[in-house]
């Protein structure tokens, strides 16, 4: 018995000794995002200020490294490519799994070969292409790039979905009379729709944190998304204070965080399978 | 909802009313051209903007490449001068760490987590300070950990604090120090996720067998060293190679904490490819060092996810 109560001190003091560890950072971010941008001095990061300068540092990162626009364009992209990537991906899992078109894995081993295919093989051509095709620096160019990493994963998932719904369903469609798209609007799509969601909020959240495709492929306050404007305002040539800084982004941040604590498991099972 | 959907494995039980290859001649025909339509917008966009730039940077690898006169055939000459760059060979010895710590830290912390909080009361109440980071984008690690990093800095404050060496090192102006603390921020993010991923793992195995160990009268290691670990060990296999994987890629955290410096020391790979690429506008050598980092993830994940899968069936 004895034992057994130590057992559950030590479990939760390790617990908690940890998680204050962790929480550090996390004080410091709010702490100092929250500080008069004039009242900032590198010595004092520690204790909080009496007065709340949250909202001035927001309306400065706003006003300087254009956030408004870039958070406005981040949301379209993260919105509309998931979106497009799940229909697109619907549909071809639906070929693949309820059509059964003729070499079928192989259509699937196409389409979701995509998610091995790294970032860094993709800049460069994409780079020169966009220059050349007048998509660099363009919503559209970007909400093109981001649909297209999305895909893979999407028709993965709906793939794996429609193989586990009942084919009488799609005969018995057949049967009235009803068209193969009329039976992808009408009955696969509904049925599908909490995967879709699921899907959707996995690319949702990836597409908002992306850096490395905003970094390449624009360049203005308005196009560039929230993350690559992040990076050029902290970097030293940025010349914002430092709560200016945290406090933007922490307000590009709170999206993702929300999302991500509101479905956690989501998260975790989406991982594992997004990758292997 | 729950109706309609039926396993897999039963789908083709005899009784349904067709088989698949069993349609009419002309359905069969008019269902293929339907099925393509379904499915070319999805391999038309994924074939332009995933697999024919794959292609074409490997082609453009053999060449030298400045992006405005037109691109000049080398052959292997790009590959060659890795040996001599001493930006791409720091970045190699970069990247290595950054595999080695992610692999060892978060993983190894995420489980110890997992571990400790499973099964207990208030478990995901004690787990939520780990699981915070996580949400965050690398570009906002890299704004907070670049502000508690700065000479004088919140981290030097700490260690001073607790009279631990470190009170006076700039930790982001020299190396290794840069990208062993950006390898403890990374950590500090991926903990949750490996904890949440190995409490899934933990959740799944049977209660019985450590019960009855429990019961014979085995401790919590050798509970632990025969039953859990080796039942956690697909879930193992699964959270180290995503590890393995994003460390060879890393670049949001190294660009917005240092950008890669100062002068090359903290790069890694990824960065190198974009510095050479974007930065200098070599094309042809930021595409064979993305190729070089390719072939490196291939072989690495092949290998690791070929050794796993052995060693699992020599067990058994």
């Amino acid at each position: 018995m004895r034992e057994r109560t130590a057992a559950w001190f030590g479990r939760r003091t390790v617990l908690v000794v940890f998680g204050a560890l962790w929480l550090v950072p996390v004080y410091l971010l709010l702490v100092n995002a929250a500080r008069p941008s004039t009242a900032y001095d590198a010595s004092k990061i520690w204790v909080p200020d009496t007065h709340l300068g949250l909202f001035d540092n927001i309306r400065q990162g706003w006003d300087s490294a254009g956030l408004g626009p870039s958070l406005g364009s981040t949301f379209l992209y993260s919105v509309a490519s998931p979106a497009l990537a799940v229909i697109l991906g619907a549909m071809a899992g639906y070929a693949i799994s309820v059509l059964r078109v003729r070499a079928g894995f192989w259509w699937f081993m196409l389409l979701f070969g995509g998610t091995v295919v790294p970032t860094q093989m993709l800049l460069i051509p994409l780079f020169l292409g966009y220059s050349w095709a007048d998509l660099y620096d363009r919503r559209a160019g970007l909400i093109l790039v981001y649909t297209a990493v999305s895909i893979p994963l999407a028709a993965f998932v709906m793939r794996n979905f429609f193989t586990g719904v009942a084919y009488a369903i799609f005969e018995a469609a057949r049967m009235d009379g009803a068209s193969i798209w009329r039976i992808f609007w009408r009955v696969y799509l509904p049925l599908a729709l909490s995967a879709l969601w699921a899907v959707f909020i996995l690319e949702f959240a990836f597409i908002w944190n992306d850096l490395l495709f905003g970094l390449t492929l624009s360049q203005t306050d308005t196009v560039r998304p929230v993350m690559t404007a992040l990076s050029s305002l902290s970097s030293a040539y940025g010349g914002s204070t430092v709560p200016v800084v945290l406090a933007s982004g922490l307000v590009m941040s709170l999206p993702t965080v929300l999302l991500f604590l509101g479905t956690q498991r989501l998260f975790a099972r989406g991982l594992a399978l997004g990758q292997f | 909802m729950s109706a309609p959907v039926v396993p897999a494995a039963t789908r083709r039980v005899p009784g349904a009313a067709t088989a698949p290859g069993a349609r009419a001649g002309g359905t069969r025909r008019r269902g293929t051209w339907g099925a393509i339509g379904f499915l070319s917008p999805a391999a038309l966009v994924v074939a332009a903007l995933l697999y024919a730039p794959f292609l074409y940077t490997a082609a453009l690898s053999f060449t030298k490449y400045d992006g405005l006169s037109s691109p000049r055939w080398v052959a292997l000459d790009n590959f060659r001068r890795f040996a001599s760059d001493p930006a791409l060979v720091s970045s190699v010895r970069n990247t290595l760490m950054w595999v080695v710590g992610t692999t060892v830290l978060p993983v190894g912390l995420g489980l110890l987590i997992a571990l400790l909080s499973f099964d207990i009361r208030g478990g995901s109440l004690l787990r939520l300070p780990f699981m915070l980071p996580y949400a965050l984008s690398g570009a906002g690690l890299g704004v907070i950990w670049g502000f508690i990093l700065q000479d004088g800095g919140a981290a030097n404050d700490i260690l001073g604090a607790l009279h631990l060496p470190g009170a006076h090192t700039s930790f982001l102006q020299h190396w290794p120090y840069n990208t062993i603390s950006m390898i403890i921020a990374w950590t500090w993010q991926q903990t949750g996720v490996n904890a949440l991923l190995f409490l899934v793992g933990l959740q799944s195995i049977p209660k019985e067998p450590l019960e009855a160990a429990r019961l014979d009268g085995a401790g919590r290691w050798r509970l632990f060293r025969n039953i859990t670990w080796p039942l956690l060990a697909p879930l193992t296999t699964v959270v180290v190679g995503l590890a393995l994987v994003a460390s060879l890629k890393t670049f949001d955290i190294v660009w917005v904490t240092t950008q890669g410096g100062p002068g090359r020391s903290s790069e890694t790979l990824a960065v190198t490819m974009y510095r050479d690429a974007f930065v200098s506008g070599d094309y042809g050598y930021g595409s064979a060092v993305a190729l070089m980092l390719t072939l490196t993830t291939s072989v690495v994940t092949l290998v690791y996810l070929r050794r796993q899968v052995t060693t699992r069936e020599g067990l058994a």
